[in-house]
């Protein structure tokens, strides 16, 4: 295997920077806002680590993020900004439901995901491709389409008719078994970091990776090296989009207790969107992903601790979280530290 | 009595942040008043030392006089204030902005909303133009100037900004040979106002002609200060390279063999539209080295996009063994014995993120070769094949897994060369081959397209360098405005007559 130790010690170095800027930050806005920030930061981390509860917390709200955040990597590696990970998760979603309620199976639920995920994500490549179409644009309206496209498959096709605030469930034979009793962790998890290291294998030990990598950095050069630049954003989008669809389907597949997706989508919503700072503070590299995803899954997991213990509301770990975010953001920022250091 | 330099840089050190030793205590002293050139290879730490006197990059080390005064720049703005203003090799103009806004652009004032007195600046500007005797439009998009017009934009530019110390950057690099006659007048004129001049080149001929004295550069170091009157070419040459150049490059003679590539009526357009390759129709034939010289713009790079499948072909045929391949993907191009070595290596001949090991696969990674079972790339036989590369053709590289971006202009080229000849290929078109590569690369990478010329492989050469074309090819074609004036054995023509065809004019005698 190659692993470049030396490539990965400067972004590895820039994202703990930035997550240490985060937490200061967040710490300031938390103490401005009238709490203890030492005692709300140890309330977060040790609801999340402190117990094996928290741990499999942790782990199990990184399942999906991870997932989310391989599509928006796939696409920076190979010269495309594809933001449109958050619509594709809820038809992967809805499509393990629909599947695993005519075949009850783990691989079919699955496999809805992944084709539901490619389906959608087919729609922004062929535009791209074809009109030449923007995906930041396409992408964004996309999404818009996706929620109420899938609001309404929610509501009117698929509602469940014993408990009218959710859809079908998925059925017990195709769940994801939990890994610890009383937890929401199951083996979901473990199908996040798999397809994480798939992502890796394919675009650091494949010829399609290889040409992807290519075509990002440098479209020309693609074309002069025999790379079909075409070719390599349709395959960019389609495994992007397995990524976000498979993010849905192991949502619905394995997170207990519902096994389904709420009304109003508020199970599912969001992760799309997380997972573009997931991949941003993991460099967008599907195993720096693996390791944000955990940490962005540390801060989910902990906040509903920070609330109990030190009464401060969900919403400031959402702070923390976008200052970290906006820090990697900003390469220049740290440059721009760095100077200011050296002076 | 010993006169105070203008310019006087002690024991300059530049390290980069990534450890690169760009300088390693250089010191360099001008005179006021003269044309001082600063000769070395790629990669000697000429850009870096002048980026540093204009104030674009901080030293690690050494000291800076300007009229004996020691002196710290902080940013570009601080050496124009005194007097020292540098002309980038990469032009740092707006594209849609007109020569004047340009020239202006930055010093309109202060304040957000304070108005720009363009009449005046104008008037400056006309004044400025007519002491120099040259003029430019000042009221066209700079885009839709020739590059030799914009070079003088970002001259008057630097001079507007009242500077007595002009840095050019590789100037003539763009140039065609009558625009730098041009230049070089221009430089003798400022000289004779009293401007001092200091001027980066690796052209031997060039420093010869126009400079007073060289400063010689070599990675990193100081060579030496010679005055221009009393050296040689061959002397500077062994200078910049730290060993005698054999300038003279051995071509025994040779028949050639059947036709390669054909080329019948072929029509290619633009960027823009336009008919930039209007008709042509040649051969290159195994065994021989064709040719084309022209100055640039005349349709080369149409041509050269529309042979290896990069452009679309209006009209016309191009034929590889027998074979049609009009209109192919490169991919198929490649597999039928053809390799392009691309006038543009950091855009097109190279993916510089990436490290050798990956450039030295690009546009045959999907050989059997470095191919495993499941579509995965056999990464060690990729770094067996770049290994070979890098010591077959002496590359200079940190490490195989360093990116492409760290290796220096010369050596990237030799990479290139290195991995198209490893395609094995029946013909090979090399474009611009050595622009801007050092002379010992330049040499090597010569004398490799001859080697492939007597192992009988066609060889397709066009070279904005006319010495180049003149003394490698078998035949050469003079190419203007999309069409060849002519087809002509090297040694049969005077150069005299190829300056004139490279104009337009064809040859009667």
């Amino acid at each position: 295997m190659r692993v470049d130790i030396k490539g990965f010690t400067k972004p590895l170095v820039e994202s703990l920077v930035a997550i240490v800027i985060g937490i200061l930050v967040g710490a300031i806005i938390l103490a401005f806002s009238g709490y203890s920030p030492a005692e709300a930061y140890i309330a977060l981390f040790n609801g999340a680590l402190g117990s094996k509860y928290g741990l499999a917390m942790t782990l199990s709200s990184a399942t999906p993020i991870i997932l989310t955040a391989l599509t928006f990597g796939i696409g920076a590696r190979t010269g495309l900004f594809n933001i449109g990970g958050e619509g594709t998760v809820y038809f992967g979603a809805i499509m393990a439901i629909i599947l695993t309620n005519l075949w009850g199976n783990v691989l079919m639920g699955l496999f809805g995901g992944i084709l539901a995920g490619m389906a959608w994500m087919a729609i922004p490549a062929i535009l791209k491709v074809l009109r030449g179409v923007n995906e930041v644009v396409s992408t964004i309206m996309l999404n818009w389409m996706a929620y109420f496209i899938a609001l309404y498959i929610v509501l009117q096709k698929i509602p469940n008719p014993e408990d009218p605030n959710k859809t079908l469930a998925v059925p017990v034979s195709a769940r994801f078994p939990i890994i610890m009793k009383g937890t929401e962790l199951s083996w979901a998890f473990a199908i996040s970091v798999i397809a994480a290291l798939i992502t890796y294998y394919i675009l650091w030990h494949t010829e399609l990776g290889y040409e992807l990598r290519v075509s990002g950095y440098n479209e020309r050069a693609a074309r002069y090296g025999g790379i079909n630049p075409k070719k390599a954003i349709i395959w960019s989008f389609l495994l992007g989009g397995i990524m976000s669809g498979l993010a849905g389907a192991t949502e619905v597949m394995g997170r207990p207790p519902s096994y389904a997706i709420s009304q109003g989508m508020a199970n599912i919503y969001g992760y799309g969107f997380d997972g573009i700072g997931v991949s941003l503070v993991g460099r967008n590299h599907p195993l720096g992903i693996i390791f944000s995803g955990i940490f962005f899954g540390m801060l989910r997991a902990g906040a509903t601790s920070m609330q109990i213990e030190a009464g401060v509301p969900l919403e400031m770990v959402k702070v923390v979280q976008g200052v970290i975010v906006v820090t990697i953001a900003i390469p220049g920022l740290l440059d721009l530290l760095k100077k200011v250091v050296r002076r | 009595m010993e006169e105070v330099p203008i310019i006087e840089m002690k024991g300059i050190v530049k390290v980069y942040p990534d450890g690169t030793k760009a300088l390693k205590g250089v010191d360099f002293s001008v005179k006021k008043g003269e044309i001082h050139g600063l000769l070395g290879e790629n990669g000697a730490g000429k850009t870096t030392l002048m980026k540093i006197l204009s104030g674009m990059l901080h030293p690690t080390g050494g000291k800076i006089f300007v009229n004996g005064k020691e002196v710290r720049f902080k940013s570009p703005a601080d050496a124009l204030a005194n007097g020292i203003g540098m002309v980038h090799q990469h032009f740092t103009l707006v594209d849609v902005f007109d020569g004047l806004h340009n020239i202006i652009l930055g010093m309109e004032g202060h304040g957000l909303f304070s108005k720009i007195d363009v009449e005046k600046a104008k008037e400056k500007l006309q004044k400025l133009m007519d002491e120099l005797n040259f003029q430019v439009p000042l009221d066209v998009p700079v885009e839709k100037l020739p590059v030799g017009v914009q070079q003088r934009i970002e001259i008057l530019k630097t001079l507007y900004r009242d500077v007595d110390v002009l840095i050019l950057d590789e100037p003539t690099a763009v140039l065609t040979p009558i625009e730098v006659k041009e230049l070089f007048e221009v430089l003798r004129k400022l000289k004779s106002q009293g401007k001092t001049i200091i001027f980066i080149s690796h052209k031997l001929r060039e420093v010869m002609e126009i400079t007073d004295r060289v400063t010689v550069l070599r990675k990193g170091e100081l060579i030496g200060t010679v005055n221009t009157r009393e050296t040689t070419p061959k002397e500077l040459a062994k200078m910049m390279v730290g060993r005698e150049v054999v300038l003279k490059i051995e071509k025994p003679p040779k028949e050639a063999g059947k036709p390669v590539l054909e080329v019948k009526d072929l029509w290619v357009k633009g960027d823009r539209g336009e008919d930039a390759v209007k008709g042509l129709t040649f051969e290159v034939r195994a065994g021989e080295i064709f040719g084309i010289a022209g100055v640039e713009g005349n349709g080369q790079t149409e041509l050269i996009e529309a042979i290896s499948g990069l452009r679309k072909v209006e009209k016309g045929k191009v034929i590889l063994n027998g074979k049609d391949i009009t209109g192919r993907p490169p991919r198929e191009l490649y597999d039928l014995g053809m390799a392009h070595i691309p006038e543009d290596r950091i855009h097109m001949g190279l993916v510089i993120e990436m490290s050798v090991a990956e450039n030295s696969i690009l546009g045959l990674h999907w050989r059997k070769a470095f191919r495993g079972p499941l579509g995965l790339i056999r990464w060690d036989k990729v770094k067996e094949h770049a290994a070979k590369l890098v010591r077959d053709f002496e590359v200079s590289v940190p490490s195989i897994e360093a990116p492409a971006k760290s290796l220096s202009g010369g050596n990237q080229q030799k990479l290139i060369v290195a991995r198209e000849v490893s395609k094995e290929p029946e013909f090979i078109i090399a474009s611009q081959p050595t622009r801007g590569v050092d002379v010992a690369s330049t040499e090597y990478i010569r004398n490799y397209l001859i080697k492939l010329r007597n192992e009988n492989k066609a060889v397709l050469l066009v070279s904005a360098d006319l010495d180049e074309v003149l003394q490698l090819s078998d035949r050469m074609a003079i190419i203007y405005e999309g069409k060849f004036v002519g087809i002509v054995k090297p040694e049969e023509v005077t150069e005299e007559q190829i300056g004139l065809m490279m104009g337009g004019i064809k040859n009667e005698s």
